[in-house]
């Protein structure tokens, strides 16, 4: 159980700067996602954190104490891998018990602590096979486990879903999340993927091109996105902007975005309507999804809409954005908050 | 499929198309030369000492029929003998003056039978001198350049897969100033012919008084660049996040080698294992060098030393020479597998 502190911390590998003085808190206990597009610098900036990778400069502070210097393995922090990274020659309990017998532990505290792990993740019965010979979900978990049976200060966990199909994603998502409701632990979670963040995480913090964007709690992020790119990179479909023009928008703003979710096909009072050409329709039967451009315009805009709808390709139809669930973004961007 | 199936099929559905009988002649005439000088050398290796200096020469290793003779301690040869009464009888003969031979029949031995040497002649039987390869322990000292053999090979091997692992280690895990240097440094020394770091070497090892020990062999062969090649570019396919992993468990740099690094490049190991076996088991220029003692003999060396001035032994020579052969061939038929996937993985052999 540890809090840690980034303080203006910069990475560079030789010319290339990719982490651009980040400074990020977090508390004990909680669950943080890092989310943003490939190559944004999230993986690195754990690899930062686990001291995988040497910060060029700024400190990195675990419960207040320096740890630049500190080697990885004394860090106390437990790193699950993208690739699982599971010794492939080495059984699940001996996967398990290398961290512990590498410290001298003996015999049987390393026993009975993979033993533990184990009934935790439900790979008692699994415990002498090897990688190989397990499922995708299996190795997770027994990746997961690895980490666990090291009883770490943080748990640093970089995409460990990616290779996972769609179900068991969301199954193991409930893991995880479970896992941290009963270890109370930090941990830190990296992700692409903008649903695993908002499902999970108790603080997001969205980067881009090395810098954070945006910290703050799923929620947060989604009612009030401080700029452009976290309201487009949260919520799914993403979020639609419309020239500001169309409305009256608070001064200096210079587009509207209105969440897909947001749009209606019937008035709604304090709405403003947008036409719009319909250029596909998906049916999900609970829901209809409503692709177009806006009549006159160049905007594409995506509309949910309850049930099913009859709409077709080059149809027009009239939507209605409320005003309250309208965002307004300046020139540069940057959220400018509505008069009301 | 089972084997025949396999091994005969044809490109023709019905007659034997033209490729077919191309492929089968060119195959035999291959197998011929290739296998046909190998087996003529065990054949020969089971032949007496007279046989082998035979004209014609016979393929397959026949000796004169001996039988025991009532009276005599020794079994005696027997001779197809054409009696003076003009029948032929297969009689074994007690003893030889000049052109004339007494000869007995085993039922009555009481009864010599005189006969002139030209009116008879040996009978010969299929018959396999095993003694060839019995004396060779008693006579020669042969356990003992077996050993020796023995100790250069496995000693030399397990070095050369524990120095060139190391090296392969450093230099395909460790990023450091000069990497791509060092590895084209060792490559280089593949182009360096043997013959010209032969005198170098023969001093050096003098110099340390390594000549006539078997350590004086066995060193100078124990980095091989091929092998840091080979294995280098195994390792190079070893996830770095295992590393990783393995460092976040506290695993030392020793260890993660010995415990993660060395296990998962087996297969590059087994392939190194054999090409050194090989290697060392069949060197002859450098033992030839170094050892100048005949306790200290290699096989190779012993073989050769066989070859006298004036007597050369043949039989034992090439009794010998199967034994040689016999480890070799093994590695070979066992684990070729191996070597087919190392030849493919390094592009080396």
């Amino acid at each position: 159980m540890a809090s840690l502190q980034l303080k203006q911390l910069v990475k560079s590998f030789g010319q290339t700067k990719v982490i651009h003085g980040v400074d990020l808190q977090v508390d004990d206990g909680e669950f943080v996602v890092f989310v943003g597009p490939s190559g944004c610098g999230k993986s690195t900036l754990l690899r930062l954190i686990c001291g995988l990778e040497e910060a060029t400069s700024g400190d990195i502070l675990l419960d207040g104490q320096r740890v630049n210097e500190v080697r990885a393995a004394d860090r106390g922090l437990a790193m699950v891998f993208q690739s699982y990274a599971l010794y492939p020659h080495m059984t699940v309990f001996q996967n398990m018990a290398f961290g512990l017998q590498n410290i001298g532990t003996s015999r049987e505290e390393v026993q009975a602590k993979v033993d533990g792990a184990a009934k935790l993740l439900q790979l008692d019965e699994l415990l002498q096979r090897k990688p190989t010979q397990l499922s995708g979900g299996q190795r997770q978990r027994v990746a997961i486990g690895r980490a666990i049976v090291r009883e770490p200060k943080i748990f640093l966990f970089d995409e460990p879903l990616s290779n996972l199909d769609a179900e068991l994603r969301v199954s193991m998502r409930g893991e995880i999340t479970a896992l941290h409701r009963r270890l109370g632990a930090t941990m830190i979670y990296v992700t692409h993927d903008q649903v695993e963040a908002m499902t999970m995480a108790d603080k997001i913090v969205v980067l881009r091109a090395g810098k954070i964007e945006q910290v703050g709690s799923p929620l947060d992020l989604y009612n009030r996105p401080a700029n452009r790119f976290v309201a487009g990179f949260i919520g799914s479909p993403r979020m639609n902007f419309v020239p500001a023009s169309l409305d009256r928008a608070p001064a200096g703003a210079q587009e509207i975005g209105i969440r897909p979710e947001h749009l209606t096909l019937t008035p709604a009072p304090d709405a403003f309507g947008l036409a719009m050409k319909v250029s596909q329709v998906e049916q999900l039967g609970g829901h209809a999804l409503l692709y177009g451009t806006l009549q006159g315009g160049s905007a594409s805009v995506t509309a949910q809409v309850a049930g099913q709808h009859a709409a077709r390709h080059d149809d027009v139809v009239a939507l209605y954005a409320p005003r309250a669930a309208c965002h307004y973004f300046d020139a540069s961007g940057l959220r400018v908050e509505s008069a009301t | 499929m089972s084997a025949v199936t396999f091994l005969t099929r044809t490109r023709g559905r019905r007659a034997l198309d033209w490729t077919d009988w191309l492929s089968y002649v060119y195959l035999a005439l291959g197998l011929f030369l290739m296998f046909g000088p190998v087996l003529w050398l065990v054949m020969s290796s089971f032949k007496t000492e007279s046989a082998l200096t035979e004209f014609p020469p016979s393929f397959l290793p026949y000796g004169q029929k001996q039988v025991m003779v009532p009276g005599e301690d020794k079994p005696r040869p027997v001779y197809r003998v054409k009696l003076p009464d003009g029948s032929v009888r297969e009689l074994p003969e007690l003893r030889r003056i000049g052109l004339m031979a007494t000869h007995v029949d085993p039922a009555r031995p009481d009864e010599p039978i005189r006969v002139n040497i030209n009116d008879r002649e040996p009978v010969r039987e299929f018959r396999l001198a095993t003694e060839n390869y019995s004396d060779l322990g008693g006579k020669f000292n042969f356990g003992l350049y077996l050993w020796n053999s023995v100790f250069i090979t496995v000693v030399a091997t397990i070095l050369t897969l524990l120095f060139n692992s190391m090296a392969a280690f450093a230099l395909s895990k460790y990023q450091f100033r000069g990497r791509g240097g060092v590895f084209l440094l060792i490559l280089g020394t593949l182009m360096v012919p043997p013959a010209i770091v032969l005198v170098p070497n023969f001093l050096v090892v003098a110099e340390l008084g390594l000549l006539n020990s078997l350590w004086g062999v066995i060193w100078p062969a124990v980095a091989t660049p091929t092998g840091v090649f080979l294995l280098r570019q195994y390792m190079l396919t070893i996830p770095d996040e295992l590393l990783e992993a393995a460092r976040m468990d506290h695993a030392s740099e020793w260890r993660i080698y010995w415990r993660i690094v060395l296990p998962l490049s087996a297969p590059a190991l087994a392939v190194l294992a054999i090409f050194s076996t090989m290697w060392r088991w069949n060197d002859f220029l450098w033992p030839l060098i170094v050892l100048s003692k005949s306790e200290k003999f290699t096989l190779q060396l012993a073989l050769n030393a066989f070859q006298g001035d004036l007597v050369t032994q043949w039989n034992y020579l090439l009794a010998m020479t199967v034994i040689t052969l016999l480890p070799i061939t093994l590695v070979f038929a066992f684990l070729q597998k191996y070597i087919a996937q190392g030849i493919a993985s390094a592009g080396v052999k």
